[in-house]
């Protein structure tokens, strides 16, 4: 294409240096905004105005920013439990069951503690280690379920955990509802609530669930820079074929990865479920919570797959969904802004996926010394 | 017992529209896994165009349009812009799910027009699709545009070389998946399931999906797959007719999406695949550069 006699020719790119990729990364995220802020527009507002409200509730009101902090801790699990398969060329979208099945063990722990009506059979700690155990384990076997089905008969991953996030979602309401085992006494379909010995416990103001995503952030940041493991996990995911002759199994891999995104992902369940102050049940509302762990796989492709990136990307859509919230009731939206930020950023992050594949160049046109045959 | 078939083959009807675009899509080499997203926008907008005008036909229209612009879309991303296809199909699904929550919330609650009137007893529906199946599989495998369809999922270079425009052709294949997909979420909710609801689409995109892997790139078999999940999917809800008493009406709704999960499984082994030869389009998912 020419343009004033310019050259404007688009090039494949061989590699793309990580500032660079960070760089489209932010864009990506501000387009998103500058799409989402239609929304305040159609509603007759200022889209800065709003922003600025947005911003300072979430991050300056000591209210909203707990709210912020409380959501960070769940997309950035969330995140995890994306980004692990991610790396190794695997689409889980099945946070949502296996955070259920996280939140259903947890439970499960102090049900048969007794702590469903009468007092624990067992001390607090133990209690919540025991909680912190079972969410893994059951998030982890939910998850490994899609990764050996996929390292075994190479089956579709992505419609497979989503298939598992509906029986997850009725499993919850099986549990919960009609007279399930975990039913409220109340009987308004939702689950029992914790007693105050099984709530997780505050450090700061902050559940302890933060802590984990900070050791998390540097497990991971180790296992996928460090380690052999999670070199041979990233090599699958570039060449599943190469990896092969290099001797990793791909049954193995997708296995752990799977388990590994779904043991993560179960803790989410538990955060949300077991240690969000004012929350400690399961709410009848539970599929709202399952389905904003899909904010995971956002900031899982925003950042590359890098857990710090993660991190920072996950406190900004915790601030930005929170703020939102408040905006909606503020100036009286319809429910749902967070999901509709949740798209708007998706749709932009896909545009930019151009950017990561091709680069424009611009050149001053020369007469034409080799001739382009394929145009 | 009637009714129960007759909803059957309404649910199959749905699968069968959102598959046979997700089909035509794919033999020409473009996976969009995002058909739910398609199908949400299709549905939600479909049903809004409907409840506030009173009129099914614009209902209908609104669905196909959208579903042909986000079909476009998905195409832009893919073809022009070369993005991985599997990951601007799960955009265009984040974003249908996104948007729609918000668009469709006021809207909550029935449709309130009068139920389309069924001809013989059935939907109207189910005879269109019945005549999208031999027209879809007429056109693949009996024309010119089909060979030429066929041809760009399989081998788009050497279809290039003989002179199809590989571009044009996914593109037509891609507006007209989207089309069939924000039609099937359209009669979704103005037929079959008239109440908007959040997320009311109940992951029938990714069932549709899965049928299209599971119907071998074959319009005839996707019937087949989709009214077996029809019928599957009026068992779980109303299991008492043929199993009264028998384990709780949710542990009934997961049967489906066991289902689906088991029969993927099936035909992804390589049993099924060596005795059935499952012939997955050559090219698919894989963009194409002219060199």
């Amino acid at each position: 294409m020419t343009l004033g006699g310019y050259q404007v020719r688009l090039q494949r790119r061989v590699a793309l240096p990580g500032w660079k990729a960070a760089l489209f990364s932010i864009l990506a995220v501000i387009f998103g905004l500058v799409l989402f802020s239609i929304i305040f527009l159609q509603a007759g507002q200022d889209p800065l105005e709003i922003y600025k409200q947005i911003f300072s509730y979430a991050f300056f009101n000591s209210y909203g920013l707990h709210l912020t902090i409380n959501r960070f801790i769940f997309l950035a699990l969330a995140s995890f439990a994306f980004i692990i398969p991610a790396q190794a060329g695997l689409w889980n979208i099945g946070m949502p069951g296996q955070l259920y099945l996280g939140a259903l063990a947890a439970f499960g722990v102090v049900y048969f503690a007794g702590g469903k009506s009468g007092d624990l059979a067992l001390s607090a700690p133990i209690i919540i280690l025991l909680m912190l155990a079972a969410s893994m384990l059951a998030g982890g076997a939910y998850g490994a379920i899609a990764g050996f089905l996929k390292g075994k008969w190479g089956v579709n991953e992505i419609v497979v955990t989503m298939m598992l996030n509906f029986i997850a979602f009725y499993l919850v309401a099986f549990m919960i509802k009609d007279g399930g085992p975990f039913m409220n006494l109340g009987g308004r379909g939702e689950s029992f609530e914790l007693p105050e010995a099984a709530r997780a416990p505050m450090t700061g103001g902050f559940p302890i669930t933060l802590w984990i995503v900070f050791i998390l952030t540097i497990l991971l940041q180790v296992l996928f820079s460090r380690m052999s493991l999670g070199y041979q996990i990233r090599a699958f995911g570039k060449s599943p074929l190469a990896a092969r002759y290099a001797g990793i199994k791909p049954f193995v891999i997708a296995v752990l990865v799977f388990t590994l995104g779904g043991a993560i992902a179960g803790l989410a369940g538990y955060h949300y479920f077991a240690a969000v102050p004012g929350v400690y049940k399961i709410a009848r509302t539970y599929g709202y919570f399952g389905d904003l762990s899909f904010y995971g796989i956002i900031c899982g492709l925003i950042s590359l797959g890098n857990p710090i990136a993660a991190l920072f990307i996950a406190l900004l859509f915790g601030g930005l969904s929170i703020g939102g919230r408040y905006a909606q009731g503020k100036l009286h939206l319809g429910f749902g802004v967070d999901y509709a930020l949740m798209g708007m950023l998706m749709i932009s992050l896909v545009a930019f996926q151009f950017f990561y594949n091709y680069q424009i160049l611009i050149t001053k046109k020369e007469r034409a010394l080799d001739v382009d045959v394929s145009d | 017992m009637l009714t129960f078939l007759i909803r059957s083959l309404e649910a199959a009807m749905i699968f069968t529209f959102a598959g046979l675009g997700e089909l035509v899509d794919q033999r020409a080499g473009i996976l969009n896994v995002g058909l739910e997203g398609i199908m949400l926008f299709g549905a939600t907008l479909g049903f809004i165009a409907a409840k506030t005008t009173g009129n099914y036909l614009l209902g209908f229209l609104v669905g196909i349009g959208i579903g042909a612009l986000l079909g476009l879309l998905h195409g832009f991303f893919s073809i022009t812009l070369g993005v991985d296809q599997v990951v601007s199909g799960m955009g265009i699904w984040i974003f249908g799910f996104g948007m729609t929550t918000y668009i469709g919330n006021p809207y909550t609650g029935p449709l309130g027009l009068d139920q389309i009137p069924a001809i013989f007893g059935v939907s109207p529906f189910v005879y269109l699709a019945v005549i999208m199946v031999v027209l879809v599989w007429f056109v693949l495998s009996k024309t010119g545009l089909g060979l030429k369809i066929r041809s760009v999922g399989e081998r788009p270079g050497v279809a290039a070389v003989s002179g199809v425009s590989v571009t044009r052709i996914r593109y037509m294949s891609v507006i007209f998946g989207g089309m069939m997909s924000g039609f099937a979420g359209a009669v979704y909710a103005l037929y079959y399931n008239p109440v908007w609801n959040y997320n009311f689409l109940m992951g029938w995109g990714f069932i549709s999906l899965a049928l299209v892997f599971f119907s071998m790139w074959n319009s005839y078999l996707l019937f087949g797959g989709a009214v077996l999940f029809g019928l599957l999917w009026q068992l779980a809800l109303n299991p008492q007719m043929f199993f009264p008493g028998l384990a709780s009406r949710y542990i009934w709704r997961m049967v489906p999406f066991m289902m689906t999960i088991l029969v993927l499984t099936l035909i992804s082994s390589k049993w099924f695949r060596s005795r059935w030869g499952a012939t997955k389009p050559e090219a698919l998912g894989l963009p194409y550069h002219k060199e």
